[in-house]
């Protein structure tokens, strides 16, 4: 019955996309022939607004086999392979609920259903210009990738395969690390929700290089798209990190695994591309670059996807493995071919006019970071891939692991925090020497007081110092802005948040969340302290100042879901903490839960690494102090909120604008000409509506 | 007048200098054991498990090369001497620091040589931007000029 279900959705999902795909096309053609040929288009006009309801009819689709996995999830129909695998009556609603990702097959209705979402979002927000040319082929282009996973539910990764004899009575449930902590149900949505939201920009990308269109329309088009996904992408990549602190038991939030770098390298390009599209909001150039970004950004998470779901590489992460390797790269092949194909079809007409003065500017600034983000990419990319390269050339098999990538990174992290606190303070054009130093100023002096007061307060080390100053930098460069916004709309009469609100000041409370990460993760990193110790009951040693006390263990506690062994270990005298080892009906390994106390200042994070084997025998258990852990996250949450910001509509973009052309110039604040919003993104795009 | 507005700058150098200076120099010489051992530990893939280090990994096979490391270092082991061991033991490296020799040299070498590349494309551009002259304005855009002054607040 479920598997009925989930297969006519899939089916109606594939069905929906193929039709709307070949409608659009044949659209977009009697379009062309008609307008060719001076004749009305009317008829052929009435078939693009046709892309809507198809895109309607995928996303219902796409809604009817997640229903039909859920149904089968939480009634434990064990009829279902996947649920056969996946599920088990012991464990609680929440993780069975969130089994719809746990593994591979799930994973890819998730995946389409969010892309669903996002192509009928689209297609109701264009609405009234589905018959513009740029809008459905974006449209078309969003489809053609449905296309793409709805087959792969139907062939290789089929989620509803019914299981061959008898219907098993119960199942395994998810990997025992899927069921240990919250975190697991929102963490896996929020990242695809980034990864495939960028499939929107990317459409629009493509379609403007199908209809020639290639001004910056589709770029205000998708402005607020782009950054949605890349909103999502950091959210999803921050609680993955929080998600392995709290689960892996090993203190760490960062590996440079496989899978983190998977999502870590859209990331980095996307975040490259909302820099560099406002040097082409704004001056017109680097149209081929914004589209090379896109076209990474939206290859790099397929590659990602298919290093990480073919089991070519070797990743704490990969739950599970399957045959759809050869389709996924066989996917990225063709999308890469089609965009490079384009590209250089239409290579006369991205000649963009223009030249950058000076690199001293704000132009020349996002050329820099641009540089920075690409040379981040390939050494994350590089480093991922080499030791296949390796192993395919010669045999050889080599690990490429954390200390290359500390290694590598670290002098452009230093070099991104410096471009972070300078380029703000740059005006577009030229800077000049006055100029800077006169808003340079007081940032540079936040900088040289985070490293004299990191230096007071016993921080050694020239990595990390570099990190706190340049840090302190841009976040006095960042607080400038905003202040000077803020100050600017008390003077026209509007309220603080006013301020606040746009893409300028959400940009630079992003740069805020931003230090605070690199801050937390370069002290986390360099000031951790580590140890194994072996306590009877009442013994107690000292790590890193930290008294931590061993009482006992508590008596084991049984679920139908897992037996929990936890240990009770007090903290400074105070508070006590529990790390415990789990021991799942259905797994060999026992999971550990760490316990950690999180403080502002530092994170006490304990594991219990073996149990007594007697209640008065000594337990083996873990200490790891680390500073400033909890500002990773507190920087997310900044982040996330500087993303809202910035999304908000602005008041520029509220108030109806008398003319296309209507002047932004005038409310920039008198001395700061260009440090104002760079409102070319906030003014609505005739362009795009009409024609 | 010029000194009054270098004064601020050369303070601020000083600042950072006599920072850094007694910061990244001040680690209090050679590290610990107890650091050499978290060190080595986070040099070495786990053989047993997927993409984790020897330090990050609760496998009994990390547990085991963890005790080897704590007790070479204990009996006054070199790294070398140690990781030379370690190599001798596992029929491929376990090495997470990919070798600066062979094909190893790419991976290092190539974001370097792609840096250089991207920088000096850069630099080349905006020479040759300052080279061209700025177009003439031509009748149209004097025009376009013209409205904006006259529609303009």
């Amino acid at each position: 019955m479920n598997a009925a279900l989930g297969t006519a959705g899939v089916t109606l999902g594939l069905a929906g996309a193929v039709l709307g795909v070949v409608v659009l096309a044949v659209g977009l053609n009697r379009r062309r022939r008609a307008l060719a040929s001076g004749q009305e288009a009317a008829g052929a006009e009435a078939l693009l607004h046709l892309g809507r309801p198809f895109a309607w009819l995928v996303l219902a689709g796409a809604v009817l086999a997640t229903v039909a996995m859920e149904i089968a999830l939480v009634t434990h129909d064990f009829s279902l392979t996947y649920v056969a695998e996946n599920g088990s009556r012991a464990t609680p609603l929440l993780y069975t609920v969130a089994s719809l990702w746990a593994a591979l097959e799930g994973s890819i209705i998730l995946w389409a259903l969010v892309l669903a979402g996002f192509l009928a979002a689209v297609a109701h927000r264009f609405r009234h210009q589905a018959s513009d040319p740029l809008v459905a082929w974006a449209t078309l282009t969003m489809l053609a990738v449905a296309v793409f996973f709805f087959a792969l539910m139907l062939a290789p990764a089929n989620p509803f395969t019914t299981v061959a004899g008898a219907v098993p009575a119960d199942g395994p449930g998810p990997n025992p690390l899927l069921q240990n902590h919250p975190l697991m149900a929102i963490h896996p949505p929020l990242l695809y929700l980034g990864y495939v939201g960028f499939t929107v920009p990317f459409a629009f990308a493509v379609a403007a290089l199908v209809t020639g269109r290639l001004d910056e329309g589709w770029l205000a088009a998708t402005r607020r798209w782009a950054l949605a996904a890349w909103g999502f992408l950091t959210v999803g990549i921050v609680l993955g990190a929080w998600w392995s602190y709290e689960v892996l038991g090993w203190g760490g939030f960062w590996a440079w695994d496989p899978v983190e770098n998977a999502s870590f390298l859209p990331w980095l390009t996307g975040t490259a591309y909302i820099h560099s599209v406002m040097v082409q909001q704004r001056r017109g150039m680097l149209r081929v670059w914004n589209l090379s970004l896109l076209l990474a950004t939206f290859s790099l998470t397929i590659l990602g996807t298919f290093l990480t779901r073919s089991g070519v590489l070797d990743s704490v992460h990969s739950f599970t493995e399957s045959p759809i390797g050869p389709w996924l790269l066989s996917f990225f092949g063709v999308v890469v071919a089609v965009i490079l194909g384009l590209i250089a079809w239409r290579g006369d007409r991205l000649r963009a006019p223009g030249r950058i003065d000076s690199p001293v500017s704000r132009e020349g600034a996002f050329l820099a970071n641009n540089v920075v983000f690409a040379a981040f990419a390939f050494v994350v990319l590089l480093g991922t891939v080499f030791p296949l390269v390796v192993e395919a050339l010669n045999g050889e098999r080599l690990s490429v692991g954390t200390p290359y990538f500390n290694r590598m990174t670290t002098p452009l992290g230093l070099a991104l925090l410096f471009l972070m606190a300078v380029a703000p303070a740059l005006p577009w054009r030229k800077a000049s020497g006055e100029l800077l130093r006169t808003r340079l100023q007081w940032p540079a002096w936040g900088g040289a007081g985070a490293v004299a007061g990191a230096v007071l307060l016993g921080a050694r080390g020239l990595a990390p110092l570099l990190a706190f100053g340049l840090g302190g930098f841009a976040a006095a460069g960042a607080l400038r802005q905003l202040a000077l916004s803020v100050r600017a709309a008390r003077r026209r009469g509007a309220s603080v948040v006013a301020g606040l609100v746009g893409r300028s000041s959400g940009g630079m409370i992003v740069h805020l969340g931003v230090v605070l990460v690199a801050v937390a993760f370069a002290a986390a990193s360099a000031y951790l302290t580590g140890e194994e110790v072996r306590l009877v009951p009442g013994q107690s040693a000292t790590v890193a100042g930290h008294t931590v006390t061993y009482q006992g263990m508590n008596p084991p506690a049984e679920t139908p879901q897992k037996t929990v062994f936890s240990a009770r270990v007090q903290i400074d005298g105070a508070g006590v903490y529990e790390p415990a080892l789990n021991r799942f009906p259905n797994a060999t390994q026992t999971i550990g839960t760490p316990s950690v106390r999180t403080t502002l200042t530092d994170d006490v994070y304990l594991t219990l690494v073996a149990m007594p084997e007697e209640p008065g025998d000594p337990a083996l258990i873990g200490v790891l102090v680390q500073p400033l852990v909890a500002w990773l996250w507190i920087g997310g949450g900044v982040m996330a909120l500087g993303t809202l910001l910035a999304l908000w509509p602005g008041e520029r973009r509220r108030r109806v604008p008398a003319s296309p052309a209507a002047s932004p110039a005038e409310e920039r604040p008198a001395g700061e000409v260009d440090d104002a919003d760079d409102a070319g993104g906030d003014v609505p795009a005739p362009a795009v509506v009409g024609s | 007048m010029t000194a009054r507005r270098w004064l601020p700058w050369l303070g601020l150098a000083l600042v950072v200098a006599v920072s850094l200076v007694v910061g990244a120099g001040g680690r209090g010489g050679p590290p610990t054991d107890a650091e050499r051992k978290t060190a080595l530990a986070s040099e070495l893939r786990c053989p047993t498990c997927r993409g984790q280090s020897v330090r990050d990994s609760d496998a009994p096979a990390a547990a085991a090369i963890r005790t080897e490391i704590d007790r070479r270092v204990d009996e006054g082991q070199s790294d070398e001497e140690i990781l030379a061991y370690v190599d001798s033991k596992f029929p491929e490296s376990l090495r997470l620091t990919p070798p600066a020799s062979g094909l190893g040299v790419l991976v290092w070498a190539l974001p370097v040589v792609a840096l250089v590349a991207a920088v000096a494309g850069l630099a080349a551009a905006f020479r040759r931007w300052s080279a061209e002259p700025l177009p003439a304005p031509s009748d149209d855009d004097r025009a376009l000029v013209e409205r904006a002054r006259s529609t303009g607040p």
